[in-house]
């Protein structure tokens, strides 16, 4: 199967999608959140059946997170063994939830829960959003560009007073 | 054998064979654990040091610290030491455990570590090269002739002051002091 062919595919199939060709054959496509879930299930059934990441992008100027999940295949026959598909949904900052993709990505599992720590977002459908990483608790999520890294560390760590200065 | 040294073996037979057999517990913290393989194999040959890697805490009495300490290495790391017999030595391998090195700004990286655990010596670069720890090794050598390699009685004495900044980052501790942290009452 073409690219073009399987972009042409995507169009006809779901509206009111983005889509474009980069660089390495890689097709970018921008979706609703609302679309997420089917999208991802009709390019598993095409044959792009290996969830490589999840990741989370944070646009504090528009006020939004981008989640994007990138696919791969592991058919060998075609063009589309050498094609990436990148998929970006922009949820809200202020109320970050989206769908979780367990019921088609099993692997999703760990991906969401190490978003869930670093950015909040919140995985309706995943019931393990437990800790994964963080010893401690963070007020902001450590992630999310408002969160001072420099201001946290110099407030916290340095207010650990050496045990020489301590006695006095 | 150096003969000058035969009166000082009859003299401190302990305080020699601790220096010249410094067993050390092989315990991976941060990227300097890359140095520790060719320091203890044939390249560099760190046995002809007397320094051997071992596998086990309470077989160990020199703990190098390889990098940077985050929150949840430092419990591992109070453990780990806590665990050691007497007499132990510390030295802090790198940038990172010195004053925090390029993560000095990070939100999960404990910048001193002296703060929580004694320190005998520091090796400072990054990374530093094998020599450094053989450097390091003889420069602790003379430390425990002068006595100065001090830590562990150091933590003995001023245990409620370590307990205290170890629970300030870490939260309770869920294992028992290992010394009383009241000075008990003299009986008369």
């Amino acid at each position: 199967m073409n690219i073009n062919k399987l972009q042409e595919e995507i169009r006809n199939v779901f509206k009111n999608v983005v889509s474009k060709v980069g660089k390495d054959n890689r097709i970018f496509l921008n979706v609703q959140k609302e679309q997420t879930l089917n999208i991802l299930s009709f390019l598993k059934n095409n044959g792009f059946d290996h969830l490589a990441l999840i990741s989370c992008v944070d646009w504090i100027k528009e006020n939004q997170f981008e989640i994007v999940y990138i696919l791969t295949s592991y058919l060998l026959d075609d063009e589309r063994s050498k094609t990436h598909i990148i998929l970006k949904a922009k949820i809200s900052r202020k109320n970050p939830e989206i769908m979780s993709v367990l019921p088609i990505f099993e692997n999703a599992e760990f991906y969401e829960r190490e978003i869930h720590e670093l950015f909040g977002v919140v995985f309706n459908g995943n019931n393990r959003l437990i800790p994964l990483f963080l010893y401690r608790k963070y007020e902001i999520p450590p992630f999310r560009k408002d969160f001072d890294t420099r201001e946290y560390s110099k407030n916290f760590y340095d207010s650990v007073l050496p045990v020489e200065d301590r006695e006095k | 054998m150096d003969r000058n040294k035969i009166l000082k073996w009859f003299k401190e037979p302990g305080k020699m064979g601790h220096k010249y057999s410094l067993s050390a517990i092989y315990f991976c913290t941060g990227c300097g654990i890359i140095e520790v393989p060719p320091v203890i194999t044939t390249r560099w040959d760190a046995e002809r040091f007397g320094v051997i890697p071992v596998a086990t805490p309470r077989h160990a009495n020199l703990f190098l610290i390889t990098g940077y300490v985050s929150i949840k290495t430092l419990k591992a790391i109070i453990k780990t030491y806590e665990m050691m017999p007497d007499p132990k030595f510390v030295i802090g391998f790198g940038s990172c455990p010195i004053n925090g090195g390029m993560y000095w700004d990070s939100y999960n990286t404990i910048k001193h570590l002296d703060k929580y655990i004694p320190v005998d010596g520091w090796i400072a670069g990054c990374m530093p090269r094998p020599e450094a720890i053989f450097i390091g090794v003889t420069h602790l050598w003379t430390l425990i002739d002068k006595e100065m390699a001090d830590g562990y009685k150091k933590y003995k004495e001023k245990y409620k002051y370590y307990r205290e900044n170890q629970e300030k980052v870490l939260g309770k501790l869920e294992w028992e002091p290992l010394f009383p942290l009241e000075e008990k009452e003299d009986v008369k």
